[in-house]
């Protein structure tokens, strides 16, 4: 009886079993076909995301140019999933042939281990017309010790984005001091106007706002990395104090809204700034179409008798090449496309994004309006810094300056107790 | 129970009309934010957003058409389907013969290999992930529902085993003395006796780990890379994009995720229930 | 009888598949977990041996930690005394009604089925100060807190707000074994205590409760065991926020391992985590004593 059982139990088992493996489909490739794969934190199916889009058609359009020759495969996770899945492929030895990282930390981590590979041989010697494409220090975030070791697809820029019908009715005028900008703040509240749209339950959205008043206040993150100065400055402080003056003119519901619904309540017309990337004006533009030609944008106002009121926040998305590819020439060929004009057009014209290469024509008639008044203000900035939290020593040094920014919006932390939060980090894990 | 009902004398005490309230008013809080995820997965996202608590003025049909389509649901079904059934079957199988051995025969090391077994219950998975995927690297089970299949099984055995020796304990003894003086074997006494009389134990072991299986989202995240191959907790997260989420066909997908659970629970829960209530159990 | 219940072969042969399965894909990789806990390892480059350098900073530096631990063990206590309470309650209601028991059983149950992910989603729309439970609270006049981020006090309110739909989500699992139980008890049992005129409470007291002894050990195992690993609902609804308020163990060994790299340190809390779970079932077992029909 029992042998009986157990011998048809596991039968059964072993069937549905092979049926799982039978039903795997062979991909039967020529030989001379190289696969190559890229993993990528969006689906490219089922995105709403306009770089996704963007994406898939560079990989289609890969795949078409080099049928017979090479072949690209996406792997894809969602963001919160993406950096576990790459280091158990890392681990395992099947790290993907590129992948997509964003600067700062997160490069560094791929950087040290060893897992990106040097690309600056690549770039400066066996395909210098490429290298000469780039915009003229795109590559410095991505630089380390003189090697590059990552490709930019793209960069976005941070700005003030605002509602030109309602400033018109509450009679202001486009600020250019910090001083100005809450006057602006409480004409429009007096006017019945919910100033600024943020978000601080998506921590990094309050934190660019951070970031915007440190730079302006004159922070030298440089000078903290090499603990020449400190988290407890005044510089800082007085950052952090700012921030908590700024905040009294964020909708009422900003501590728990998310990133989404900061963004909605700017293009639904319920407040009228929203300091965000250049990636928001897809989103608002295609939420509400209405709202393009009452949407204008500003550069961040400067801080009196501070720091160069000119520098803006961008933030470069990146290829890394794994440094044990079999597949270098398809990869690079990869890369390549990504960072051809095509590509670049699309990122502007339709992506909301910058390219990162100069002499594209972009037509301004096409890509949203919004886009030519980021061009304007960037076309006069003297500098760039990263996101705060992709500056920092590291990824959780980067999340501790977030949330003791969160913590002074709500009150938990004084601006000196905050600060004190970060320099305490700093002094335990980073500066030993 | 039956007592009650034979005695029914009144059609219904005040006590327990005050019940049926009770549990109505329950039902209510547990029903209520089911069906606004309905009504959200009909809305669009605009809709969402500006009156999220309105029933849908227009219905958005479509919205589950292209939940459908772009989340390649129909494929992710297939595959969940073949993973958490074939890991339903393995782990009650090797679950139950453990938990009969742990639970009714004779052995020194029984509880030790019970507490053994619990420990697989306490361990946190994101811990082990990476080495575990290391492993099966090595042996070219990634990407392979059969690989993924593997680990479900192994997480399923500890919570099968726990609640199965709990069912076969509370077993009379009288029914094996019985049986084995009839010249039943002892997988005689297994299959025969104590697997139809564990039918509520696997129904319920088995409910828990498919639930747990069918919803699990890191391990097959991490071991599937092959879209053809992901399982639906994956694909559910396909619409949740980097700066914004489109909860409208989420919520659709997560809807079509779950109605093949739902409706397979509630086919068999009640069967199973009436069965024991209509006296299978006499000791 | 003794003899068939001591038959090696078939000790063997019903443990070996389970075991060995067990054995090849969980014990290996726990093993390595207890070894890196003990190491410097940033998931990439190889773990470097620092002895007890981990679980010093975890027990006295890390303030995360502390949060991380008093909120575990606050969930842990909420869940067991509310789910075991409102379970058994459940299960003596839905077992003592007429009608009706297999469709309220089936709609209690039903959170139990769903993915915790897609409820915190849920819910956190719902708590939401913009579009949730406010909004209807602002039309009677009440200002509500921020549910998800208000942070004051020793349990903070959000720990409150997910204690509660952890309960709403899960105490489905209890009602369900219970009900098993209780539906397994024999009719006659009840039967002979009301003739010899035992009242409803009395029969729930002195019958019901000893015959679902071993089915509490369990329930409250798995509800202690699973409220101390909880992790989605957290992970979905705050992801540990405002400034780790909500952190617990899980959670913060995800942070540590997933988005700071420091596996060592992951595998540290992890190891914490299954030494508590351990020490919780052991202790479940000491005091609910229960005398099996072998005994």
């Amino acid at each position: 009886m029992f042998k009986k059982g157990l011998a048809g139990l596991l039968s059964a088992a072993m069937a549905v079993g092979m049926l799982g493996t039978a039903m795997v489909p062979m991909n039967i490739m020529a030989d001379d076909v190289e696969e190559i794969t890229w993993m990528f934190w969006d689906d490219l199916e089922a995105t709403e995301d306009l770089i996704s889009k963007g994406y898939k058609q560079i990989l289609d359009r890969y795949n078409e140019e080099y049928a017979g020759k090479y072949h690209v495969t996406a792997i894809t996770t969602n963001l919160e999933e993406y950096d576990g899945k790459v280091n158990a492929l890392v681990a395992a030895g099947q790290t993907p042939d590129v992948f997509i990282c964003n600067p700062g930390p997160n490069l560094d981590v791929y950087v040290n281990a060893g897992v990106a590979a040097d690309l600056t041989d690549i770039l400066q010697n066996q395909e210098k017309e490429w290298y000469d494409t780039f915009t003229d220090g795109i590559f410095e975030s991505l630089t380390y010790d003189g090697k590059i070791m990552a490709v930019p697809t793209n960069f976005a820029a941070a700005c003030v984005y605002y509602n030109t019908e309602m400033f018109d009715a509450a009679g202001v005028e486009v600020p250019k001091t910090f001083d100005e900008l809450l006057e602006v703040c409480q004409t429009l509240k007096d006017a019945g106007y919910t100033p600024i749209s943020c978000s601080a339950g998506t921590a990094w959205c309050l934190s660019m706002i951070a970031g915007y008043l440190c730079d302006r206040q004159g922070v030298d993150l440089d000078a903290i990395a090499a603990h020449e100065a400190n988290w407890t400055d005044d510089v800082v402080v007085q950052a952090a104090t700012k921030l908590k003056e700024l905040s009294q003119y964020f909708q009422e519901t900003a501590a728990g809204d998310s990133n989404d619904q900061a963004t909605a309540g700017f293009y639904n017309g319920e407040a009228a700034m929203l300091v965000q990337g250049s990636w928001a004006i897809g989103q608002i533009n295609g939420n509400n179409p209405d709202f393009e030609s009452k949407c204008g944008v500003f550069q961040f106002p400067a801080i009196e008798g501070a720091n160069d009121p000119n520098r803006m926040i961008v933030k470069t998305d990146n290829l890394v090449m794994s440094s044990t590819t079999e597949h270098q020439e398809a990869a690079v060929a990869l890369m390549k496309m990504f960072t051809d004009e095509t590509a670049q057009k699309y990122t502007a014209e339709i992506g909301g994004k910058f390219p990162i290469i100069k002499n594209v024509e972009i037509d301004y008639e096409v890509a949203p309006a919004q886009l030519k008044y980021v061009v304007d203000i960037m076309s006069t900035a003297t500098g760039n810094f990263g996101f705060y939290n992709e500056s920092l020593a590291s990824v959780e040094a980067g999340d501790t300056f977030d949330n003791a920014m969160v913590d002074v919006f709500l009150g938990n932390q004084t601006p000196e107790e905050a600060c004190q939060t970060i320099q305490t980090y700093y002094e335990d894990n980073v500066w030993e | 129970m039956a007592a009650v009902e034979k005695k029914k004398k009144k059609l219904l005490s005040p006590v327990m009309i005050l019940i049926y309230v009770l549990l109505i008013l329950l039902a209510f809080i547990y029903l209520a934010p089911l069906l606004w995820m309905l009504s959200v997965s009909l809305k669009d996202n605009a809709g969402v957003m500006s009156a999220p608590f309105s029933l849908p003025e227009t219905i958005h049909w479509k919205n589950y058409a292209e939940a459908w389509r772009l989340g390649r649901l129909g494929a992710a079904l297939l595959n969940s389907v073949l993973v958490c059934g074939a890991t339903l079957v393995i782990s009650l199988f090797f679950g139950s013969m453990a938990a009969f051995a742990i639970a009714r025969m004779k052995w020194k090391l029984s509880e030790l290999t019970h507490m053994f077994f619990l420990v697989g219950m306490m361990v946190p998975v994101h811990c082990i992930l990476i080495p575990l995927f290391v492993r099966f690297a090595k042996l070219g089970l990634t990407n392979s529902r059969f690989g993924l299949m593997l680990p479900y099984i192994t997480f399923s055995l500890p919570m099968t085993i726990f609640l199965l020796t709990g069912f076969f304990r509370t077993m009379p003894r009288e029914i094996f003395e019985s049986a084995a003086i009839d010249g039943c074997s002892i997988y005689g006494c297994f299959f025969k006796i104590a697997l139809p009389l564990c039918k509520t134990g696997f129904f319920i072991s088995g409910l828990m780990t498919f639930v747990g299986n069918w919803n699990e989202l890191l391990l097959a995240m991490v071991f599937i890379s092959d879209p053809a191959r992901k399982t639906l907790p994956v694909t559910l997260t396909y619409f949740v994009g980097p700066y914004a989420t489109n909860y409208v066909q989420m919520f659709a997908a997560i809807i079509i995720a779950i109605a093949p659970t739902i409706i397979v629970y509630s086919l068999f829960s009640n069967q199973i229930v009436e069965g024991l209530t209509a006296g299978a159990v006499k000791g | 009888m003794d003899k068939l219940l001591k038959d090696k072969k078939a000790i063997i042969l019903f443990v070996t598949p389970a075991l060995a399965m067990f054995v090849v894909i969980l014990v290996i990789p726990i093993i390595q977990m207890f070894y890196y806990s003990l190491c410097d390892y940033a998931a990439l480059t190889p773990p470097v041996f620092k002895g007890l350098a981990n679980y010093k900073k975890l027990f006295f530096k890390d303030a995360t930690f502390k949060i991380a631990l008093k909120n575990s063990l606050f969930f842990m206590i909420f869940s067991a005394v509310t789910q075991q309470i409102i379970g058994l309650f459940l299960a003596v209601l839905l077992t003592n009604i007429p009608r009706g028991r297999n469709l309220f059983k089936n709609i209690y149950y039903l959170p139990c089925v769903l993915s915790s992910a897609a409820l915190g989603l849920l819910w956190a729309f719902m708590f939401n100060p913009k579009i949730g439970i406010n909004q209807l609270l602002a039309k009677i006049g009440i200002k509500g807190p921020l549910w998800l981020m208000d942070s004051k006090g020793f349990i903070v309110l959000p720990m409150w707000v997910i204690a509660f739909v952890a309960l709403w989500q899960y105490v489905g699992q209890n009602m369900m074994l219970y009900m098993a139980q209780i539906t397994g008890i024999s009719r006659e049992l009840f039967e002979a205590s009301y003739v010899d005129g035992a009242s409803k409470p009395q029969a729930f007291w002195y019958i019901t409760l000893p015959l679902i002894k071993p089915m509490m050990i369990t329930s409250l195992s798995l509800n202690c065991i699973g409220s101390l690993k909880f992790f989605d609902l957290v992970y979905n609804m705050t992801q540990g926020g405002p400034n780790h308020r909500t952190e617990v163990l899980a959670t913060q060994l995800y942070a540590e391992g997933f988005n700071y790299f420091k596996y060592g340190y992951a595998s540290a809390i992890s190891v914490v985590l299954l030494v508590m779970c351990l020490v919780v079932t052991v202790l479940i077992k000491r005091v609910i004593k229960v005398e099996t029909y072998e005994s």
